[in-house]
This record gives structure tokens, sequence and C-alpha cells, in this order.
């Protein structure tokens, strides 16, 4: 079985890829301009920070980069479709000829190129009687295009390798974590000799569940003898079922021409200016090389957060790694989610704590107590005040019962005496462990 | 010659302007329909001026109204717009050119008028020439296409038409510079001053297929230029200019056919109260009955051209011969200042005499236009003299972002050669 994709992913940018329009807006047809509506009139001027993402993409998957681009023309008939033509990239993809490591397979990359989003159609109304309507917000928005070589082998690896690359994608161009519902895919796969194309496949499950479907339809149809028809299908979502589409929807001659208004881009430059982040995943495999770290656990560190991962790099230069990753594995890694930022002042507190902790100065209960508070920050505060709260408590008694020292000095078991007076006059506000550590110390500096 | 009038024009005070001006009508108006000639654009009510409208209405210029054309300037004589065909004032049976036909006119009957006229592949210098007027076409990228409905974007370019040398250049400071609007404007070094011309080169085979009486004024032209102006006058050799016309066609039609690909009754234009069909039956309809015949072939022309199969042999080829003429322009531009030939080949032809031509006579009348055109050159057509009453014009050619040499010439030529008003008037 042979299975390439062409990935669709729309990139954060704040304006549109040839307009100024803004990326996202509440209501339909707000989000345009003379530009992205193509009225008579209006051109395209490029949006730079685009084609800096469409360049890091392309560095990432390990493309060769040319030293000039253009774009052209992509005509068709379509009303989502504003000039019905969209500018898109021909003969000049910002990259060809890359390759994506996975799972130790080498998935070629035919190319990876920048185009601009149509609009989208809704169908309203009962059916029998419904209309169409267009917004336009979208139409404009910059997609980058990745086209895969048919070196996936099935449904499952297509899925897994969706989301590794998505992994990547966010990382490498800030892409926001609700980015998944807008990726599409165009979908080919050979069972037999023929190949078929499922189009606009939305979301990692379906293309999974669509490809599935294509291979055991084709696979059936081959044993039955019959022969695999080379065609366009598409995915119905609600049925879960692939669908020969009308023909003459995608069998057209595109006649692709230059797009002059936007000229040729020195691209050469640019390219090479632009320094690649680590990916996670790369991150990832420099954990296990460097740290010793099992292959789970450092893609498990990457993908909750690079923040994490960055964490866990900062507090393994001061403390053992053996001490370090239950920590940013258990308590921290759970309540990731409630710290608002990783900051320079946090990252060091959290460091501290780990720290000592590892150094015996402070037991693994207290540590737990003190990051949590640290991180969820109001019972920071809470705990702070209270830990005064409760010395003063303690000094209290002591002051009040000089007996009770007296007592400690022979046997240091009357300490529990002091401890459950404690305990009973704080209500519970302290855990157990709190209270006799404090009391502990307390005692201790009067004996 | 105007197919919309600004409806200002009732209640102007005296001294609010400097000048008048008209724009062609595939330049976007606020306050004024822009329909490029074309039915389909029955009621479309633009909502940004076009960058040259809005700077001349800046410079403190009253907008008279919009200059009739052939449809999204497919033609040379302007008859085929869908709002009536414009007469050439010289004789009202002949043709004004075209396809900036409207704005030729204008200048032609309204005394001290300036146009602004676009050049795809002479649209300026054929107009300018049988009106017996000045045609200035700046390099591609000097003017800003912001506002434009695009022919072939590769080729367009805004210009101007006036009686007057010294508003050509005035004006051509007005509406020329970089805009961010449109990107190929922002490459443009700055205009130059008018700068002396000393040498002519005339190509060889330049009086090839023109018509004697053309020929005579052309040679008499020459001969004063030479005299009177103390020019050097040298022939030069420029073979590839041959192929520029059918390269023009491939270009222009193949742009074109994306370009009109939006007008189909959906979002702005004309459209129909019967919309429960098919989109693609409803657009093929509302095309098929709005699009004019010369609209309709060159959107067949230009899409077979781009085609699979067709794309290298024709496309592709084409885009090397622009090079290639570029590459000869340039030779010749070593030695001489400015290139010149004729305008058109023959003065304006009489409309009965038009509907006789056939498609491809009406392409070929457009052969010496076409080479500064392809090659983005900016050019300037003057009236060199007068043949039965009829004017004739001469087009000169200068280098990339030389139209200080242009300025020049068109003002030596002003102060040696008598510009005859037509008889007719507004």
């Amino acid at each position: 079985m042979r299975i390439g994709l062409e990935v669709h992913v729309q990139l954060p940018t704040r304006s549109k890829l040839f307009c100024s329009c803004p990326t996202s807006a509440q209501e339909p047809n707000t989000a345009v301009c003379p530009t992205c509506l193509g009225m008579p009139g209006s051109r395209p001027s490029m949006n730079r920070a685009a084609m800096e993402m469409g360049l890091m993409l392309a560095k990432m998957l390990g493309c060769r980069i040319p030293e000039r681009t253009w774009f052209s023309r992509k005509t068709y008939f379509y009303p989502d479709l504003a000039k019905h033509f969209q500018i898109t990239q021909y003969d000049t993809p910002v990259g060809e000829h890359g390759v994506y490591k996975f799972q130790g397979k080498d998935i070629r990359i035919r190319r990876v190129h920048l185009e601009e989003d149509p609009g989208k159609i809704k169908r309203v109304g009962r059916a029998g009687e419904e209309s169409s309507l267009i917004d336009y917000n979208r139409s404009g928005i910059p997609l980058v295009e990745i086209v895969t070589e048919p070196d996936i082998s099935s449904p499952a690896e297509a899925r897994q390798f969706l989301s590794d690359l998505l992994t990547e994608i966010r990382h490498v161009i800030d892409l926001p974590e609700d980015g998944e519902r807008s990726v599409r895919a165009d979908c080919n796969i050979s069972v037999g000799h023929e190949r078929v194309e499922v189009k606009n496949v939305t979301g990692l499950k379906n293309v999974e569940r669509a490809l599935t479907f294509e291979a055991v339809r084709q696979t059936k149809l081959l044993r039955a003898g019959k022969k695999v028809e080379r065609e366009t299908r598409r995915f119905d979502e609600e049925r879960k079922v692939t669908l020969a589409a009308r023909k003459k929807e995608f069998e057209e001659d595109y006649g692709y021409i230059g797009e002059p208004d936007l000229g040729i881009f020195n691209i050469g430059d640019m390219a090479r200016a632009l320094a690649l982040k680590e990916t996670p995943l790369q991150t990832a495999e420099r954990f296990q090389r460097d740290y010793g770290l099992n292959p789970q656990m450092s893609r498990q560190l990457v993908q909750t957060s690079m923040d994490l991962a960055r964490l866990f790099e900062h507090m393994a230069e001061k403390v053992p790694v053996a001490d370090v990753l239950p920590w940013i594995t258990g308590t921290i890694s759970s309540l990731w989610s409630e710290l608002e930022s990783l900051d320079d002042e946090m990252r060091d507190a959290m460091t501290g704590l780990v720290a000592s902790c590892s150094r015996g100065e402070m037991n693994d209960q207290e540590c737990q107590m003190r990051l949590r508070a640290l991180i969820t920050g109001e019972e920071l505060t809470l705990l702070q005040s209270g830990a005064e709260e409760l010395e003063g408590t303690i000094e209290d008694y002591l002051d009040r019962n000089p007996a009770v020292m007296e007592d400690y000095r022979k046997n240091e078991k009357s300490a529990n005496r002091v401890i459950g007076e404690v305990m009973k006059a704080s209500g519970g506000k302290y855990s157990s462990s709190q209270v006799v550590e404090a009391v502990r110390k307390a005692m201790e500096s009067r004996r | 010659m105007f197919c919309a009038i600004n409806p200002d024009l009732d209640h102007l005070q005296d001294g609010q302007f400097d000048f008048h001006f008209s724009a062609k009508d595939n330049l976007t108006t606020v306050g004024l329909p822009t329909r490029a000639g074309s039915r389909i654009l029955e009621g479309y009510r633009p909502a940004f001026d076009a960058h040259a409208v809005e700077a001349m209405r800046q410079a403190g210029g009253l907008l008279l109204g919009k200059t009739n054309m052939d449809e999204f300037g497919f033609g040379t004589f302007s008859t085929n717009s869908a709002f009536g065909v414009p007469r050439n004032p010289f004789d009202l049976d002949r043709s004004c050119g075209g396809s900036s036909g409207g704005a030729a006119c204008a200048t032609a009957v309204l005394d001290g008028h300036v146009a602004l006229g676009v050049s795809t592949g002479g649209s300026i210098s054929c107009p300018a020439a049988f009106c017996g007027v000045m045609g200035l076409t700046p390099t591609y990228g000097r003017v800003s296409r912001h506002g434009l409905l695009d022919y072939g974007n590769s080729l367009d370019k805004v210009g101007l038409i006036s009686r007057r040398a010294a508003d050509l250049e005035m004006h051509l400071r007005n509406i020329a510079g970089p805009d961010p609007r449109d990107p190929t404007s922002c490459a443009q070094p700055p205009m130059g001053k008018s700068a002396p011309v000393r040498s002519i080169a005339v190509p060889k085979d330049a009086l090839e297929g023109v018509s004697d009486e053309v020929s005579r004024s052309f040679q008499d032209a020459l001969d004063r230029l030479r005299d009177d102006l103390g020019l050097k006058v040298e022939t030069v050799e420029t073979p590839s200019f041959r192929f520029a016309m059918p390269s023009y066609y491939v270009l222009g039609c193949s742009e074109a056919s994306t370009n009109l690909a939006r007008y189909c009754g959906l979002r702005y234009g004309v459209q129909s109260e019967e919309i429960t069909e098919h989109f693609d039956k409803y657009f093929s309809r509302i095309r098929s009955e709005n699009f004019g015949r010369e609209a309709k072939r060159r959107i067949l022309l230009g899409t077979f051209a781009r085609m699979v199969g067709f794309r290298d042999r024709y496309y592709m080829k084409a885009l090397q011969v622009r090079e290639l003429i570029i590459q000869e322009y340039q030779r010749v531009f070593q030695d001489h200042d400015l290139l010149l030939t004729p305008a058109m080949p023959f003065t304006a032809p009489r409309f009965d005499a038009i509907d006789d031509m056939d498609i491809l006579e009406v392409y070929k009348a457009d052969y010496l236009t076409i080479p500064p055109n392809i090659s983005g050159m900016p050019h300037l057509s003057m009236p060199c003299g007068y043949a039965q009453g009829m004017p004739v014009g001469m087009q000169f050619v200068a280098n990339h972002w030389q139209e200080g040499l242009l300025f020049d010439i068109a003002q030596r030529w002003e102060e040696a050669f008598r510009l005859r008003a037509p008889e007719v008037t507004a």
C-alpha cells in the first residue's frame, strides 16, 4: 500500500497573504477588502511574515530552497474563489526534495509551497430548498501545502506522521494548539497499481478513517478481480465513507501562468538568514542521547510543552537527572496547565526547590507542597503567611508552657503533646508533617 | 467619447480646480461607474479611486468623466465598446483609434484637457496618432496600476494624452512614483529631468507595410528632425521585432483570460434575478450574454495558450521572446537615445473599411506599437503631419525609465511643428 499526502496548514499570521485584512473575525464577510474579494482594480502585495514561515517549514523539512521564487495563477471557476484564480506556487515552490525522518524511516517531501485559501461556502435552509452563502473571511488566508512522496505504508502511519509533523510545525511557526481542525489533507492511496485521491479531508482522525475506508474498498475490488479506477473522491464525514466526486470538479486543466502583479522574490538570502529552532522531536531525541531518557518519556515531555522540556534541561544542569525526572513528569507536569507563565524567576524558584529536595534539605512532601503553591500562585501567599502564623502559635504555646521544654530535654517524645495541641489549636489548617517539622524546629532552637 | 459624466459638474464654483481631466473607463472612480466598455460591469460602483485618478484629483484636477474604450482594452478602433463608438473629430466617419479612443478624442476637442489613458499593446499611441494629439506611455511600473481593471498585468501601463508637451511632463510627475498597493511600481528609480536627445535610430524596415501617405509624412518628419532639430538620425536593424506581435497576443490573451474569470455576475456588475441554476451554468450564461465578441475571442485564445501541452509551446515561448526584444532595444540604446517609427501604418480608417477588415488585419495594425509595449519601454506618440486632413503620428521609444528623453523631444518637436485642432468642437 502506498500513501502520499498533500497537507494544507493555515499559517498563523496576523494578516492575510496578499492584503492587510485580519486572519480572524467574528461575523461573516467582515475581514475582507477589495483585494481578498477580488474586486476589479485591486491587486495583491506580499505578506513577508508568511513568506518567512513558508521558508522555515521548507528548511525544517530539509528542502532545497531556490534563490528566486514567484507565484502563479491557478484558474478555475468556483463561487468561493473570489478572482476565479488562486494565487499559488507552481514552477518555483519555496522548497523541493526534502525529507522527513519519521520512526526511523524517510518520508520524502516532494514540495512545499505557499498559496491563498479560498472563502467558505455554507449551505443553509431545508433539504430541497437549500441555498448557499459564501463567507470570504477565509479568502486570502495564507496556507502552506506540503506534498509527500507516496512513502507512507498504512492509514495509521499516515495519522501518526501527520501528528508528528504538526507537533514540529506548531513549534517552528508557533501554530496554536487548536490548529488541528484547520489541517486539511488530500490523501493519495493505491493498494494496487491505480491511485485514488481523496480530496480535502479535515483533521487527523478523518485522514485515518478516509484512508482506511479507501484501503478496504480497493482491496475488496482487487480481490473480486475488479479494477480500481483512477479517480478523485471525497470523504463524507458523517457517514465515514469516500464517494466518487463529480468528475468535472477536479479534472480540469488549471492553465497555470505566472502572477505578474507580485514579481519575483529573491529568497536565497532570506532563507539563509532564518535560524531554525530545534524541533520538538529533535529535542526528544537529544534528551534520549544526552540524559538517557526513554523514548516515550522524552516524547511525552516535548509534546506536553516545549517550555516543560526546557525547564527539564535547566534543572538537569544543576540537579542529578534521576532527582529531576520524578518532579518534571509528576507534580510539575500534572500542574502544567495551571502555570500562567514560566519566567526566569519562576524557573529558578522551581529549580531551587527541586535542588534542595535533592540535597535532602527538604522532604518530598514539603517539596511537593511548595511546588504546588509556587505553580498555582494563590496558595503561595497563604502558605507563607501560614508558616509565620504556625510558628507564632507554637512559640506562643511554648512560652505559656515552659515545663514542656524541660520534659523535652529529658525525653524528645514529649514533643508529641505539643504537636497535638498545636494541631488542635490551628483547626487542621496545616498538614501534620508541616506541624511536626515546625514544632521540632522551634523546640530544638530552645533546647 | 464619454461613457459617464461626473454628476458634480452641474454645481461647480469658478476657480475650484486647476485643470480638467478624464479617466479611461477601466480606471476605478468613486462616484462614477467603471465598466471598461463592458456590459458585464453594468451597475458597478467601485469603492475606491484608481491611484492615477486619486493623484490627479489631489493635484487639483476636476474629473470630467469616463472615456469610452474597447471592451477591457480589446481593440484598435474603439468599436468594441458596449456603450457606443467615439468618432474621430477630424472626420466623423472615421475611428478615433483604440483602445483609449474616447480619451484621445476628448483631448482633441477640449482645450487644455488631459486624459488618463491605458496602454497594453498600443492603446495610447494609436488613438493619439489617429486624433492628432500626444500620447505618453511610461515605463512599465512607473505609474501604479492600483485601480486599473486588468487586461494583461505584465503589459498594462497607465499613461497620459494631451495636446501640450509640458502637460505630459507635469502630470506624469503627478501620477508616477512607488505605491505599495502595486508592488510592481515599487522598484522604479526616480524620474529624471528632461534630458537632451542627440541621436535617433530608425529601424530599417520601419516603413514596411506602411501606407504611402504615412510614409511621406514620416519621411518629412525625419528630414525636419535632422535639419531643423539637428539630430543624428541613423538606420538600425531590429530583426526580432517581428516576433513581438504573436508573442504579445499570446501573453496578453493568456493573462486576460485569467483576469476576466472573475466577471461572472456574482459579486459586482450585472446580476441575474434567476439564481437557482448550478453555478457553472449561471456563470456561463452571464458571461455568454454580457461579454462582447472580441472579449470572448481573447478569453478563448488565452485559455488555449496556457493549457497543458500548449503552455510551453506558446505562453513560455512568448515570455522568452519578450526578453529577446528587450535585449534588442537595449542594444540599440547603447548608441542611440531614441528609436523612432510611425505610430500606425495608416491614418484613421473609415468605419465601413473597419467592418471589412478580418481579425488578423486588425491585429496586424498594432505591429508598430507592440514592440515597445511588450518590452515595457516608455514611448511617445506625436503628430508628425497630416494626410488629406487626417493626422499622422510617429512614435518615439526610449530605454526603461528614460522618460526624460521623451519630455525633451516632445518639447522640441512641439516648437517645430504646428499642431492642428479639429474643426468640430465638443
